[in-house]
């Protein structure tokens, strides 16, 4: 089954298609959300998970499944982010899975969570995700001015503390 | 970009999301006190772990087996009634499903101990009227839950 007959059946509301659904964007939704809300990127993703799987029927064409899952997965994990805005111990840093080089995921990571969430979103969208400005702009709802400005600090506070 | 942080929805927080989703179901998470393993191959055995913790499940069979996709089908104790279910089961994760009923297991370690989710209720997806029955599917997956304990307690 493709993921297009997948998500009408979801749309049906068959359970075991609902399920499938949430395996199938796991990986996608995983990248954005950990990357955004670090720590809290687990719940950042069962939130968004939520919100999709609600709200699957009211998506017309299964084609914008991804950009319609993106904007709810970055509107989560930068909210989930700003309310619970900690700084953590490096030590607390979660294990990584087994065979994505560790000490790196580990630095990238504390790198990030020294980033406020604002420049961390705009970050992943640009950088990980390779949207423009402009686009990135929308999906934030800011500006594509206050983007780039965003953008140009993010950078710049990436690279002083990654090599500070 | 691979070394970017990556977050991870593992069974018991896929059910949970089912659990908020579908509105005629109970979902129970609990502690087990026994490792992972052994929980999770009594639980795999369906047609002797179900029988065994779900006192209305008279006898559980396995009609066909391909990959991760299983068909059973059960009959109750009281009742001379069937019900076919498609079976998901995968590491951690089994999803029954019969036309009228379902039944979700997941379950992952916990040091030398088990966090085990149990869901059971009504396959809808848009019957927000149905939440009003959420607390008694929810005292069906205690009770389940309870014969699980107990199983695996008097079991070697």
């Amino acid at each position: 089954m493709d993921l297009e007959d997948v998500v009408r059946a979801a749309q049906r509301g068959e359970p075991l298609s609902l399920a499938a659904l949430l395996r199938a964007l796991g990986p996608y939704v995983g990248r954005i959300c950990g990357a955004i809300a670090l720590d809290d990127g687990d719940d950042a993703m069962q939130e968004t998970m939520i919100r999709v799987l609600k709200g699957i029927h009211r998506l017309r064409e299964p084609a914008a499944l991804h950009g319609w899952v993106r904007r709810i997965a970055v509107r989560e994990a930068l909210e989930l982010a700003r309310t619970r805005r900690t700084l953590v111990p490096v030590e607390q840093v979660p294990e990584p899975p087994a065979g994505i080089a560790p000490e790196l995921r580990v630095e990238v990571a504390d790198t990030l969570r020294r980033l406020p969430p604002e420049q961390r979103a705009i970050l992943v969208l640009r950088e990980l995700e390779g949207f423009t400005e402009a686009e990135a702009a929308a999906l934030l709802d800011i500006p594509v001015g206050t983007a780039k400005s965003r953008l140009h600090r993010a950078r710049r506070a990436f690279r002083r503390r990654w090599q500070g | 970009m691979s070394q970017w942080p990556i977050a991870q929805l593992t069974p018991v927080r896929q059910l949970r999301v089912l659990a908020e989703v579908l509105p005629g179901v109970g979902l129970v998470e609990r502690v087990l006190d026994a490792p992972y393993e052994r929980v999770w191959s009594f639980l795999t055995d369906l047609e002797h772990s179900v029988p065994a913790f779900d006192p209305m499940v008279g006898s559980l069979r396995v009609l066909s087996h391909q990959g991760s996709r299983l068909v059973v089908v059960t009959r109750m104790s009281f009742l001379p009634l069937s019900s076919r279910f498609e079976v998901e089961l995968r590491d951690g994760w089994c999803l029954m499903r019969s036309r009228t009923y379902l039944v979700g297991m997941a379950a992952e370690p916990l040091g030398d101990q088990t966090r085990y989710a149990h869901l059971e209720g009504l396959p809808c997806h848009r019957a927000k009227a149905l939440r009003m029955l959420r607390p008694v599917f929810r005292r069906v997956v205690g009770g389940d839950i309870h014969g699980i304990v107990r199983t695996l307690a008097t079991s070697p």
